[in-house]
């Protein structure tokens, strides 16, 4: 017995020793540490970019040791902004006026000013990604309009129903599932469709609200013209362009569009569900439908998406020829010309109105992405990669290049399932009081 | 040695998927996909159909020495000389693919959390818990692999399971990769993915008959492979090619975009508990399989003064690569292209000339009569 | 300095290890593997190799009687046939009169107008006195006159006694001095008469004792509500009214050279596995000491490994548990004056059941278990995975909660083991002071200390509430374990993983865990490996293992026993299944 206690005696000394010596080196404190939650990449001057730390204060975020509920707000984050050559040593810089370490680990949004991307970003997210602390599903951001751009939008975020910042980032963006008006471009997503030979890469589209007051708001901005519609329905927006005032001046709506990592245009809202459609990833959204009979009426429409669009890509005299079938359901929400849709007969000619309606939008936004853009965003590429059997032959084919040619046949099936509570509209009774 | 240890088969088979599978936590998955692209699942059946076979022609040849491990027969092949040649050959094959390793997931572990702390610092957690364990011999390593083997599965299942949301079938696509070529003759050396059963070839005396050893190797091989090609399909299906082949730590790269809802995110350090779990008893069966073999081939009454002097030696030559693109280079070059050689190519060889050797004896006697 | 030189050589120098055999509960026969090698070894054989030198050859006394013998040459060994020898050795063995409480009673027997003169002796307080004085006392001064019909009563008068005068129930004869004195030490009557050269030992056991009351610390809602007391007898009694099966054996084994502490070892004859059986034998009976109190002393006699944290043997309060173990094919073994039982072998399973397990529908049953698990992750992990988590891995906390963590730190000047343990180490002193203080104070003392101290540990800053969750979560989780000692070793081994948790995050917490993991596979309570179903897997018969299966389906017994019968009920056990289908 006692050569096995001095044995285990010795073992443990041995240990104690070792440890005692090595110490420990990655041990950080939570309190030592500063969690920034958003950061933002702005042109700098030279070839240095401007960074922006959005950076919460968990004492104000979190209510404090005792008593007193967050401030939520402003108060809750600091911001410091800092101009540097790259990400990396502009963490080095603020690190020694932030009297804490920076880690990254929290960051939700990167946001790239619009000059920026324009450029490329290509470096960026490849040192985001290789970088441990950086979290490859935080989500990117392009901040519409010029110069500081990612800063002004990241200064503007003020959430007012979290305290916490980082959650707001977190809710918006999801947010995307039930309107459809953003899209989930999270940082893996986006590399993976940068370096992708058959799809192109999408980040949300962000900026603040253009108007003071109500009196100032304007559709001037809406692409509702460019679509040839009389009146702007709600996707016809892009971010900071809504017709919306109030104490919230983020807005994130419609997306960039990138080709390789140079950004190349901008889908509206309306354009972004259409993607979103494509893609297979539209969750459910409220969508507005010129009534098929009655005009200057619109009808109401829930649209969800249950099954994944076929998409078949064929070669047709060396050009991609692109069939695309989206199977959608929908609920009515509203009728306001009181046609009675809802019954077996009329029923159709709302689907098909609906349907056309979806169509010739869908031709309109890929007919865009192929001449104007020369972007597969929708990521057809994909479907024509498995007719390769080697990986050499598809490389040679060379996709991205052929992708501008390519013709699109787009077919929409929309079935309407549910006319909500109501069967049937009955208008308001009453008598028609003219004007005299 | 201590005694007739007598484990069963469902240890044998655990510990042999550990020594099998544990590469899927370290960069097998990228390390396919960087050499045959999207069809780094399809090398990984067609390797493993072709392993099951050669270890059928082996079981085959080796029913003729039940009960016997490959320093027995290579002592009834050639005498001393072969037993030594063929231990001295496994000792330093082992010892040189337990270094790697070591310095592996050393290296792996120090990428995923500990990035300031020295690579010796770690390395001592695994060294010390290698000599702990062997101290006490194969018996509780086998047993504590059996319970540790489920916890390492649940582990896998749930970040394969979990990204099942980011698959996208258009991954794996050009179905055949960079060509059949890459696949049918360049795959051929990648039969050394399953060079950790050779241990296989040295257990029968701790186990029960022939039949034993042939239905633990056909089921390892089986389970290892339906392991891996899982593991790597989720892989595939959830990164694209060029994305793929240039990932440091594939796995950990799936479990970083793994979310189950805004709560569950970021949870990879979890798996670092049950990865570096895998990688000490990895880890520590090879140091005992090292110091088994160097004590039987000298026939050396004890195994354990060997431990400390052969763990000085592992932890030495894993320190010896200077970076970690030399580790890779040397675990996806040489690791995985020739340690098929050991495994496979001598036992094989050395199963071919015993069975020679035997009708030759057993003819000379039968002409003797 | 020659000193010093030994120990270096002792401490890196190999020391080739002394051969020892160790107990291994061999497979049956029918079972083995592989015939191979050498088959059972049978038990005599293995008594003498053991680990400690079997001194009683023969499982009996007189070799210790001889050696006693030899170490003061006036004891007598025998009863001498002169009365006064025999009263004056008495007087000088029992230091009368200087023991107050030894009763020394000469009287006379009136046979046939002889006087015979006896004496009676005992303690005062271990008897029943009504007992002597009707049992004893009135038969041979009063009825001894009786004429009994009797041919050879004056030749065999000590036969005549036993046979036609003590009425009492329980009289043992011997010649044998300390066998007499063995009895009065434990409650006995013994009586001397002149002109014999025998005694008799009267049981007339009579001390006061606690009578059976409910079951203290291992409490159920659904069961029996008994526990042991201090009576060796009453507790086989306890069992045995359970098992009502004459295959249970309780074997009676004395241990103590002094104090002679009887103890009984019960099994099931016809199933419990012989080896083990006779390895318990061995342990018992190879004990060396002067006195043993109590099972938990026994415990640390019998048990295979010291150091290890984990307790090997299970001791239990409850009858009922002891049954049921019994009847598994397990050992028990009781001990006079000890309330506990101790039951062996042990698994890791066994500290994780409570007796309500199988009471309780299988469902039930089952969501305890996931529960235990749980807590006794939570006691032994728990405090180390926060440390490591927020030293270590700060990104696996969710924001929300990682500001949380850090707002509530910021104030508190201590690094988080620091405060860790200053939390752990209050919790542990609340507890222990719990046990201490008067139990009219108790209550309140836990309230003060879970409450205020607490809460003004976070007013005053010096930890954060996060962590006071932590701890106190910890410390429900270990009373979450059903086994004391099991919850004991784990409040050893948090401070373990605290520690490496501090120096490598999961990194030290995973190498605990492997190095725990090694040491629990290689442990060995009797024979038995201690992570039996799961270390070496065994046949999966035994339906009882981490989940439990319905009653009806667990028909074989643990295999890692190797029970002499293995089926417990037939493969349908609900015969009513039966007859209900072939109406």
């Amino acid at each position: 017995m006692g050569s096995k206690t001095r044995k285990i005696f010795i073992v443990l000394i041995v240990l104690i020793m070792c440890f005692s010596m090595t110490g420990c080196f990655d041990k950080r404190e939570v309190d030592d540490l500063v969690n920034p939650i958003a950061i933002g990449l702005d042109k700098g001057r030279n070839r240095s970019i401007r960074m922006t730390l959005q950076i919460a204060i968990p004492t104000k975020v979190a209510g404090g040791g005792e008593g007193g509920g967050g401030g939520g707000g402003k108060e809750s984050v600091s911001y410091t902004t800092v101009e540097a050559p790259s990400i990396y040593s502009g963490l080095n810089m603020i690190n020694t006026y932030v009297s804490k370490q920076l880690n990254m680990s929290q960051i939700k949004v990167l946001v790239f000013s619009e000059e920026l991307a324009r450029e490329g970003i290509e470096k960026y997210v490849n040192s985001l990604m290789r970088g441990r602390e950086f979290r490859p599903n935080s989500y990117l951001l392009v901040a519409r309009g010029s110069g500081n751009a990612a800063e002004r939008y990241l200064r503007a975020v003020e959430p007012e129903l979290e305290s916490n910042p980082a959650k707001y980032y977190e809710m918006v963006l999801s947010a995307y599932s039930y309107t459809g008006f953003s899209s989930n471009t999270t940082l893996v997503n986006f590399y993976k469709n940068m370096v992708s030979e058959s799809s192109q890469p999408l980040a949300v589209l962000a900026d603040i609200s253009k108007f003071e007051n109500s009196d100032d708001i304007n559709m001037d901005n809406s692409t509702y013209r460019e679509k040839g519609r009389d009146f702007p329905l709600e996707g016809d927006f892009k971010a900071g362009d809504m017709p919306k005032v109030g104490t919230i001046k983020s807005e994130i709506m419609g997306l960039a569009v990138f080709n390789g990592a140079k950004m190349v245009g901008e889908f509206d809202g309306e354009e972004t569900q259409l993607q979103l459609m494509l893609e297979g990833d539209f969750g459910y959204s409220y969508v507005t439908i010129p009534d098929p009979i009655a005009e200057d009426y619109v009808v109401l429409l829930s649209i969800r998406q249950n099954r994944k669009p076929k998409r078949t890509v064929e070669m047709i005299d060396e050009k991609p020829n692109i069939k695309v079938k989206i199977y959608l359901e929908a609920d009515i929400l509203s009728i306001q010309s009181g046609i009675n849709y809802e019954s077996i007969d009329k029923v159709k000619i709302l689907e098909d109105s609906a349907e056309e309606f979806i169509e010739k939008d869908l031709a309109k936004m890929l007919e865009k992405t192929a001449k104007e853009f020369k972007s597969d965003t929708p990521g057809f590429g994909k479907e024509m990669k498995g007719k390769f059997l080697t990986w050499d032959e598809w490389i040679n084919f060379n996709w991205i290049e052929k992708y501008p040619e390519s013709k699109f046949e787009v077919d929409v099936d929309l079935k309407i399932r549910r006319p909500g509570l109501m069967l049937r509209t009955y208008p308001a009774t009453g008598i028609e009081v003219g004007e005299e | 040695m201590e005694g007739k240890v007598i484990f069963g088969k469902r240890e044998a088979i655990s510990i042999l998927l550990v020594l099998i599978c544990n590469q899927l936590i370290l960069g097998f998955p990228s390390i396919m996909s960087n050499s045959v692209g999207s069809a780094g699942w399809i090398m990984t059946i067609y390797v493993s159909i072709i392993t099951l076979c050669l270890f059928l022609i082996m079981a085959k040849l080796y029913s003729a020495f039940e009960g016997k491990d490959l320093l027995d027969i290579g002592e009834f092949v050639g005498g001393n000389i072969i037993r030594i040649i063929v231990g001295l050959l496994v000792v330093i094959d082992t010892v040189f693919l337990i270094s790697i390793k070591l310095r592996e997931y050393t290296e792996h572990i120090k990428i995923i959390s500990f990035t300031q702390s020295p690579v010796s610092f770690i390395t001592l957690f695994f060294t010390l818990g290698m000599i702990i364990s062997v101290y006490y011999g194969i018996e509780p390593l086998v047993r504590s692999a059996s319970i540790v083997v489920p916890v390492v599965a649940v582990g896998i299942i749930i970040v394969v399971a979990g990204s099942v949301k980011n698959f996208e079938f258009s991954n794996i696509m050009p179905i055949l990769g960079t060509g059949p070529y890459d696949i049918f003759v360049g795959g051929l050396p990648r039969i050394s993915i399953y060079s950790g059963l050779l241990p296989l070839f040295f257990i029968p005396p701790f186990m029960g008959g022939y039949k034993d050893i042939k239905e633990i190797g056909i089921l390892a091989i089986i389970i290892s492979s339906v392991v891996l090609t899982l593991g790597i399909l989720a892989y595939l299906l959830v990164f694209p090619y060029p994305t793929s082949a240039n990932s440091v730590l594939p796995f950990f790269e799936l479990s970083r975009v793994l979310e189950y809802g805004r709560f569950f995110q970021r949870i990879e350090s979890v798996f670092l508990l049950t990865w570096s779990l895998a990688g000490m008893i990895y880890l520590s069966s090879g140091l005992y399989f090292i110091v088994y073999v160097f004590s039987k081939t000298f026939r050396l009454k004890y195994y354990r003064p060997l431990i400390i002097p052969f763990t000085l030696i592992i932890f030495a030559s894993s320190l010896i690569p200077k970076s970690l693109i030399e580790i890779m280079y040397i675990d996806n070059k040489i690791i995985r292209y020739y340690s098929w050689i050991i495994t496979f190519g001598m036992t094989l060889i050395l199963l071919v000339i015993a069975r020679l050797v035997k009708r030759k004896k057993r003819g000379m006697a039968k002409n003797g009569k | 300095m020659a000193d010093f030189k030994k120990l270096m050589k002792d401490i890196f120098a190999f020391k080739e290890p002394k051969p020892q055999e160790e107990f291994i509960l061999k497979e049956k026969e029918s079972e083995k593997i592989d015939g191979g090698e050498g088959a059972n070894e049978k038990a005599p054989e293995k008594k003498k190799k053991g680990l400690f030198k079997n001194f009683f050859v023969n499982g009996e006394k007189k070799d210790g009687d001889s050696k006693n013998e030899n170490d003061s040459p006036e004891k007598m060994v025998y009863v001498s046939k002169n009365l006064d020898e025999n009263v004056n050795y008495l007087k000088k063995r029992f230091s009368i009169p200087t023991n107050g409480d030894v009763v020394l009673r000469e009287f006379d027997i009136v046979v046939k107008d002889k006087k015979i003169p006896a004496c009676l002796i005992f303690y005062d307080g271990m008897v029943n006195g009504m007992l002597i004085n009707l049992n004893i006392l009135q038969p041979l001064m009063l009825l001894s006159n009786l004429d009994i019909k009797d041919k050879d009563g004056e030749n065999n008068i000590s036969e005549y006694i036993h046979r036609s005068l003590v009425t009492h129930n329980q009289v043992k004869v011997s010649r044998e001095f300390d066998e007499i004195v063995g009895e009065i030490n434990f409650g006995g009557c013994g009586v001397f008469i002149d002109g014999i050269e025998t005694a008799y030992a009267c049981d007339v056991k009579g001390w006061q004792h606690r009578s059976v009351d409910r079951p203290n610390n291992e409490i159920v809602i659904r069961g029996p509500q008994e526990s042991f007391n201090e009576i060796l007898r009453v507790n086989t009694a306890l069992i045995r009214k359970i098992l009502k099966d004459e295959d249970l054996v309780a074997e009676s084994i004395e241990i103590g050279a002094r104090s002679k502490t009887p103890c009984s070892m019960l099994y099931i004859k016809d199933i419990a596995n012989e080896s083990l059986v006779a390895e318990v034998r061995r342990r018992l009976k190879s004990i060396k000491t002067d006195y043993i109190f109590d099972t938990g002393e026994l415990e640390q006699y019998i048990e295979d490994n010291t150091i290890m944290s984990t307790p090997q043997i299970v001791a239990t309060e409850r009858p009922d548990r002891v049954a049921s173990m019994l009847a598994e094919g397990k050992v028990a073994v009781i001990m006079s004056g000890s309330p506990f039982a101790l039951v062996m072998p042990t698994t890791n399973n066994d500290f994780l059941q409570s007796a309500e397990d199988s009471y309780v529908r299988f469902p039930y049953a089952n969501l305890l278990r996931v529960m235990r698990v749980i807590a006794i992750f939570m006691s032994l992990l728990l405090p180390g995975l926060y440390v490591a988590i927020t030293n270590y891995h700060h990104e696996m906390i969710p924001t929300d909660l990682l500001f949380a963590i850090e707002a509530s730190r910021e104030r508190v000047p201590f690094p988080s083991v620091v405060e860790i343990i200053i939390m752990e180490f209050a919790f542990e002193l609340i507890r222990e002071a719990g046990l201490r203080v008067p139990s009219p104070i108790g209550p309140t003392l836990g309230i003060i200390g879970a409450l205020i101290l607490g809460q003004a540990a976070v007013a005053a800053n010096i930890v954060s509430p996060i962590l006071i969750i932590v701890v106190a979560v910890t410390g429900i989780g270990s009373f979450a374990i059903p086994n004391f000692s099991l919850g004991f070793s784990f409040r050893i081994l948090r401070f373990a993983y605290v520690f490496l948790a501090a120096m490598a995050g999961f990194l030290g917490i995973t190498f605990g865990l492997f190095v725990q993991s090694i040491i629990l596979c290689n442990a060995k309570s009797f024979g038995v490996p201690f992570m039996a179903p799961f270390g070496p897997k065994t046949n999966s018969g035994f339906q009882d293992q981490f989940f439990r299966s319905p009653i009806w389906k667990q028909e074989k017994r643990p295999d890692f026993l190797n029970t002499k019968d293995t089926r417990k009920q037939p493969k349908i056990s609900r015969q009513w299944i039966k007859g209900n289908k072939k109406k």
